[in-house]
Formats: C-alpha cells, sequence, structure tokens
C-alpha cells in the first residue's frame, strides 16, 4: 500500500478549520522571531575585523560579543518553547480531524506525515519571512551617523591603547557579509526542529479511526528533581571557594567551566523536571485542605495532571533562574569597577532587557496551554455552568492552577539563580582604589530586590497571560457540550 | 427543530395558577411553569411556544424524537438558557428575567442537574464531586464531605467516595452525577437522558435509584428521553416536537415506583 501523495499530504495538511488555521499562523510567528533572532545572533557573531564600528560598545569589542550572542540566543530558548506549545493549540479539534482520516483509511503514519507537513511548513514559511525581514531590516538601518566610541590599539607587550574618538558609526552590524550556507541554515533550522517535535510529540500518542488517545506520565518524580537541583545549586553555591581551595592555574580554565555549566545545567533539569513535581506535591497539600470550590478543582487539576500547568511555565522560571543569576554577576562586576564608568551598568541592563523580553515571549506559550486547558475540558466546565457553578470560579481555578505552583517555583529559581552565581563569583572581588593606588578586597552586596522584582514581575506577566486566556472561557460554555462524553 | 419564522403558539399556555393532579391523585399549584416559550440559536427556531408544567414531586417525562427541542427545553426550564420570548416561572416567581448570576444561584440551591454523560468533573473523587455544590454554597469541607458520603450511600455507591470518575463504571458515574445533582435536595432535578449512554440493565437500575431518591425526597422531575420505557416512569408524559409541546397522557402510578 503506497502513501498518499505529497500533494494529497498538503492538500489533508491545510483542510483543517479555523483553529487549525490559528495553530499554522502561530506557528508561523514563533518561527518568524526565532529565526529573525537566530539572524541577529548569526551577524553579531559573524562580526569581521574590518566590519563597524558600530554605536554600542558591545558590538565593537570582540570579547564582549559572546555575551551578546548567548544574550540573543537565550531569547531563542522561550520562542522555540513557544513554537512547541503551537502544536497544541486546538489539539481536540485536530485529533477529531485526524481521526477521521484514519477512518477514511490513513495510516498512522500517514496522519504523523500530515501533521509534520503542517508544523514543517508553517515553520518554514513563517522563517522564510523572517530571512525576508532581516535582508530588508539591514537597509533599514544601515545608515551611518558621528559618534563618539572607544577604540582599543594594542601596543606591542605593554597592552591595550584605549581612545575615545569621534567616527562614523551603525547602529547595528548592518555591514557584515552572511554566507549562503548560513541564510540557508539559518533559515533551515527552526522548521527542522519544529517538524522533529511535532513527530516527536505523537510518540506517546495513539492515532485510531476512534479518536486519538494521550498518555502523558500524570506522576512526575519526585527525587530525581530534587537531587539534580539541590546537588547543582550546592555545588555552585561552594564553587569559588573550591576552585580556590583546589588553587588551579588558568590553564585549568576550561575544565573549571565546563564544570559550573554542567551544575548550571543540573539546577534548569532539576527546574524544568521539578516544576510538575511541585504541581502535583502542592495540589496533593492543597486538596484536603480546602473549603474553596476553586482551590479544590485546582488543586485537584494539579494533582491529576502536573505537567499541563508546568510545561508553559517552565521558560518562565528558566527565565527567573538566568535572571537571578545575572542580578548577582551584575552586583559582582558593579562593586569592582569604577561608579563612574557606566559601561557595565549599562551593558546589564540591555541584558535585563532582554530578560524582560524572554519573560514576556514565555507568557505567550502559557497563554496557548491555558487556552488549550480550558478548550479540552469544555465539557466539564459547561456542566459545571449548567448545574450553577459562578463563573468566576471557574476563571479562579484556572488562575489558581497556574499561580499555586508558579508561585514557589519562581522563589526557588530565583534563589537558586542568586546563590548560585554568587558562590561561582564570589561575595569579595577585587577592586582599584584611587586614594592609594592599590588593589583591594570588597564586599559583594546580595542584589535581594532585583531578583524580588523579576520574580514578581514574571508572576504579574503570567497572571496578565493567564486572565488573557480565559476569553475563551465563555465560549466553552456551550450547551452543546452537555451532550458530548467528556 | 426547523426553520419556521415564527412561533406555534397553538398549545394553550398555562399558568401558573392552574392546578395539576400530583401522582397521588391531589390537586396542586404547579412548581415550575414553562409559559409560551421561544428560544433560537440565530435564525435557527428550537422551541415555538413550549409549555409546561411540574408539580412538586411530580415526575414528568418529557419525550420526543432527536432535534425536536426538549433538551433546550429542559435547559430553558432550568434557567442555563434565557428564553428569546415566554417565561419560566418558578414558585410563583418569574425567573427568565433574572441575571445569569440570579439563575445561577437558583441551579445551585433549587435545581439539581444530571447529564447524559454525567459530567463529573474528572480529577475530582466522587465525594468532591458530589460534595462541590455545597462548597459552593458556602459549606465547610467536613460537612460537605459527610453530606456526600450520605447521598452516595442512598445511590449506593458509597464505597466509591474516593474513586474518580476515570476509574468508574458508566453506571456507578451515573449514580455519583444522580447524587451530585440530590446533595442540594433540590425542588426540582433535572435529567437530560440520564440513561442514555447506559446498557439496558444499568440504565433501569440508574432510573429506579433516581426515582426512588426523588420520591423519598419530594423532589420534582423533569426527566428527558426519547426511550419510550424510560417515558414510563414518569407521572405525566409530554412530547416535544419541532419546538412545540403537546401532552401525552397521564401515567397514574399512584407510587408505583417500580
Amino acid at each position: 500500500m503506497s502513501s498518499p501523495s505529497l500533494a494529497t499530504s498538503l492538500r489533508l495538511a491545510a483542510s483543517g478549520g479555523r483553529s487549525d488555521h490559528v495553530r499554522i499562523g502561530i506557528t508561523a510567528a514563533g518561527a518568524f522571531m526565532t529565526t529573525l533572532l537566530f539572524f541577529l545572533a548569526a551577524s553579531v557573531g559573524l562580526i569581521g575585523p574590518t566590519d563597524g564600528p558600530y554605536r554600542f560598545e558591545v558590538l565593537n569589542q570582540p570579547g564582549l560579543r559572546p555575551g551578546v550572542i548567548i544574550s540573543l540566543l537565550l531569547l531563542t530558548v522561550p520562542t522555540l518553547i513557544f513554537v512547541g506549545q503551537c502544536s497544541r493549540f486546538g489539539a481536540p479539534a485536530r485529533d477529531r480531524r485526524l481521526a477521521r482520516l484514519r477512518m477514511a483509511g490513513a495510516r498512522p503514519r500517514d496522519v504523523v506525515r500530515i501533521v509534520a507537513l503542517e508544523t514543517g511548513l508553517a515553520a518554514f514559511g513563517g522563517s522564510i519571512v523572517a530571512a525576508v525581514a532581516y535582508f530588508v531590516g539591514r537597509r533599514w538601518f544601515a545608515t551611518e551617523h558621528i559618534a563618539t566610541i572607544t577604540t582599543e590599539t594594542e601596543i606591542g607587550s605593554r597592552g591595550i591603547l584605549l581612545e575615545e574618538v569621534n567616527a562614523t558609526v551603525r547602529y547595528a552590524p548592518t555591514d557584515v557579509l552572511f554566507p549562503a550556507w548560513i541564510v540557508v541554515a539559518l533559515v533551515a533550522v527552526v522548521p527542522v526542529l519544529a517538524t522533529g517535535f511535532s513527530v516527536l510529540a505523537l510518540r506517546r500518542v495513539v492515532l485510531s479511526p476512534f479518536g486519538v488517545n494521550r498518555s502523558t506520565p500524570s506522576t512526575p518524580p519526585r527525587l530525581l528533581p530534587v537531587v539534580l537541583f539541590g546537588a547543582g545549586t550546592a555545588a555552585l553555591m561552594s564553587f569559588s571557594a573550591v576552585v580556590r581551595l583546589l588553587d588551579l592555574d588558568r590553564r585549568a580554565f576550561p575544565l573549571v567551566a565546563l564544570t559550573g555549566f554542567i551544575f548550571f545545567v543540573m539546577i534548569a533539569t532539576g527546574l524544568i523536571i521539578g516544576g510538575a513535581s511541585i504541581a502535583a506535591a502542592t495540589g496533593r497539600f492543597i486538596a484536603p485542605r480546602t473549603d474553596r470550590p476553586s482551590i479544590l478543582l485546582a488543586a485537584r487539576r494539579l494533582i491529576a495532571a502536573p505537567y499541563t500547568s508546568t510545561r508553559a511555565t517552565t521558560s518562565i522560571l528558566l527565565a527567573v533562574f538566568i535572571g537571578s543569576a545575572v542580578q548577582a554577576v551584575r552586583a559582582s562586576f558593579l562593586a569592582g569597577t569604577d561608579p563612574e564608568d557606566t559601561f557595565y551598568a549599562t551593558t546589564f541592563s540591555l541584558l535585563n532587557l532582554v530578560l524582560v523580553a524572554a519573560i514576556v515571549l514565555s507568557c505567550a506559550s502559557l497563554a496557548i496551554t491555558t487556552t488549550e486547558a480550558v478548550v479540552e475540558r469544555r465539557r466539564t466546565l459547561a456542566a459545571l455552568k449548567a448545574a450553577g457553578t459562578p463563573r468566576r470560579t471557574l476563571a479562579a481555578s484556572l488562575f489558581a492552577e497556574t499561580l499555586v505552583p508558579l508561585v514557589p517555583s519562581v522563589v526557588l529559581a530565583a534563589s537558586a539563580g542568586l546563590l548560585s552565581a554568587r558562590g561561582v563569583f564570589g561575595s569579595r572581588v577585587s577592586s582599584w582604589s584611587d586614594e592609594r593606588g592599590e588593589v583591594i578586597l570588597v564586599d559583594v552586596p546580595l542584589p535581594v530586590a532585583t531578583p524580588a522584582l523579576l520574580g514578581v514581575c514574571a508572576i504579574a506577566v503570567s497572571v496578565l497571560a493567564t486572565a488573557a486566556s480565559l476569553v475563551p472561557l465563555r465560549r466553552s460554555f456551550d450547551h452543546a457540550e452537555l451532550r458530548t462524553a467528556a | 427543530m426547523n426553520q419556521a419564522p415564527s412561533p406555534n403558539l397553538a398549545d394553550p399556555a398555562p399558568s401558573p395558577h392552574d392546578a395539576l393532579q400530583t401522582q397521588d391523585g391531589r390537586a396542586s399549584a404547579p412548581l415550575l411553569t414553562v409559559r409560551s416559550a421561544v428560544y433560537s440559536y440565530g435564525s435557527e427556531l428550537a422551541l415555538q411556544g413550549a409549555n409546561l408544567q411540574l408539580a412538586p414531586g411530580e415526575i414528568l417525562a418529557v419525550t420526543g424524537p432527536s432535534g425536536s427541542g426538549k433538551s433546550t427545553l429542559m435547559l430553558v426550564a432550568a434557567g442555563v438558557l434565557a428564553p428569546t420570548a415566554g417565561q419560566v416561572i418558578f414558585n410563583g416567581r418569574v425567573i427568565s428575567d433574572d441575571s445569569e448570576g440570579e439563575r445561577s444561584r437558583l441551579r445551585r440551591t433549587e435545581f439539581g442537574v444530571l447529564f447524559q454523560f454525567g459530567q463529573l468533573v474528572p480529577e475530582l473523587t466522587a465525594g468532591e464531586n458530589v460534595a462541590l455544590p455545597l462548597l459552593l454554597d458556602g459549606a465547610k469541607r467536613q460537612q460537605a464531605r459527610a453530606a456526600a458520603g450520605l447521598w452516595l450511600e442512598r445511590f449506593g455507591v458509597a464505597d466509591l467516595i474516593d474513586v474518580r470518575p476515570p476509574d468508574m463504571s458508566g453506571g456507578q458515574s451515573q449514580r455519583v452525577a444522580a447524587a451530585r445533582a440530590m446533595v442540594t435536595e433540590p425542588s426540582v432535578l433535572f435529567a437530560d437522558e440520564p440513561t442514555g449512554a447506559l446498557d439496558t440493565m444499568s440504565g433501569e437500575a440508574v432510573m429506579r435509584e433516581i426515582v426512588r431518591v426523588a420520591r423519598e425526597a419530594g423532589t420534582g422531575v423533569m426527566l428527558i428521553t426519547h426511550d419510550a420505557k424510560v417515558a414510563a416512569y414518569g407521572d405525566r408524559e409530554v412530547l416535544v416536537r419541532d419546538g412545540t409541546t403537546n401532552e401525552l397522557s397521564i401515567n397514574l402510578r399512584n407510587g408505583d415506583d417500580r
């Protein structure tokens, strides 16, 4: 038996209803943003010795460019998660369509192919538009103007001469040349990742002619996230002390950096896996103790589907974790530099902007997940409403479902980020003393306020995203849902 | 349902003061009256001047073919939908003009609603599902759980108190749903095809339980069904066809709850 032709598969992939079209649209939008960020990161990475100068010092100094690239790549984490989450949008309607295709004779692999084509083409469309937008934008921002910049000149073995000069500068690296293969790779990477994810997401799904059954693990691991998070945090908290104790020389720096990165990844993984564990544990604690129906509904939902609420908050937690770490690093840098030198303060402020953008982008995923949770439970919600449950109770339960596990997770993420970075960069740094002309050690203040503000902002933006996703709640009260099995 | 442009008001509209004959033969003022109710889904008329009366403690079977408008009639009578025209009167008060919030409160306190598929909250245990209406009304957890236990016992499923709906059979789910609908001791129970998703044996068993408990509690029941066997549990039968109502017969059971 042969597979349907590509043209047939394409027609079937594009034959869905409104929710399918919305999913295609938002997948393309996510791919657009991610690809654009990849192009921006690549343009910084491709700055050559003859390119520039630029308005921003971080682009002029080769040593600082990796930081810019990493910041831009960090922004792609929430946008990539968003693209992944898009595959869940309108899932019930798509599942019914896939079941009908199976009923009409399509094999499971044909259906998987249709899903992969839908996602891949949507992402490809978004990536192509992003590439076009990038190159159009390059021309748009290619204007030059005069500004004062700092230049570096090597003066033999004596060091580097820093000079402030007036020069013709560009705002962004619009003069770098892109080899064709890099353009092709950047356009291809998101569609390939999105297609792969959509196929992987179907591995736990049984596509039968009678419907689509998703098997999701309902009991998250308890010990593994605690071990990863606890060990990683403890290791980074004592990192600089241990490195000092071992008295490692500069040659050991790559190994030390790799070890630190592994601990960092351990904490992030612990947070990602632990989000679901925290959700389930919080639900188990609250459910038998509450008198409030909204909290009871939320708590039981957290126990039954702990991954649903935490899937979307993963990138928010990562942003808070990294953001808090950045605040500790910022405090360490600023404590060791001249207060009149605003370079680091400005750079870290730019980084904070990137973090805020990451949190906002993460909330798009949260809005999609919460919307999907409403659509998925529309029959139960319609029945509860018909039985007299006030809409505000149902809305409150959906809010609680997001926020109850998010608040402790944000506190943990912020604390871990702050303490880990402080452990790595130390609580005392060397600083130049103007009066005595010698290097002195100064205490680094513990920056509690900014990580706390970051956490509060993350929770506030999550509240807004959840509120936005409650719009379909009113529509979910369609009484026609009462005649259908939940 | 059809596309008729204007409501058919041929069926004489009842007054809330009309006396009804209850199952024990006594005359009684109607507890619930639907008068000349019209309801449309967009341009499609589902009810075209439907009339209905329910006496306290009466079991009224509302029958009709699929798409005739009987479920819409139930949703209008229960205050889930507000009629486009006409009135719904409960205990002598017009409730169809009430706000959605007021009708919601009424459904929580005076009405119980039972659906074809039970529509229990799958994440909650049976006990929590049944306790939910009481919690919504401000009851304390222990008090609500105790009441839930009693009602589960009355429907013969007390042992399921800590079981979640996905782990129950269809009959068990429907009994739990019935207990949830009755836990507030409502004046009226609205049951929409309550055995429609069950096999014959389970369906009959569930119907017997519902009728027995409703009789004991003195609850009026509006029973929506297209199954003649289920309709036979009613004291009276009203036929809905193309959005209009016709009283078919008076089944004088005189306390026979079978």
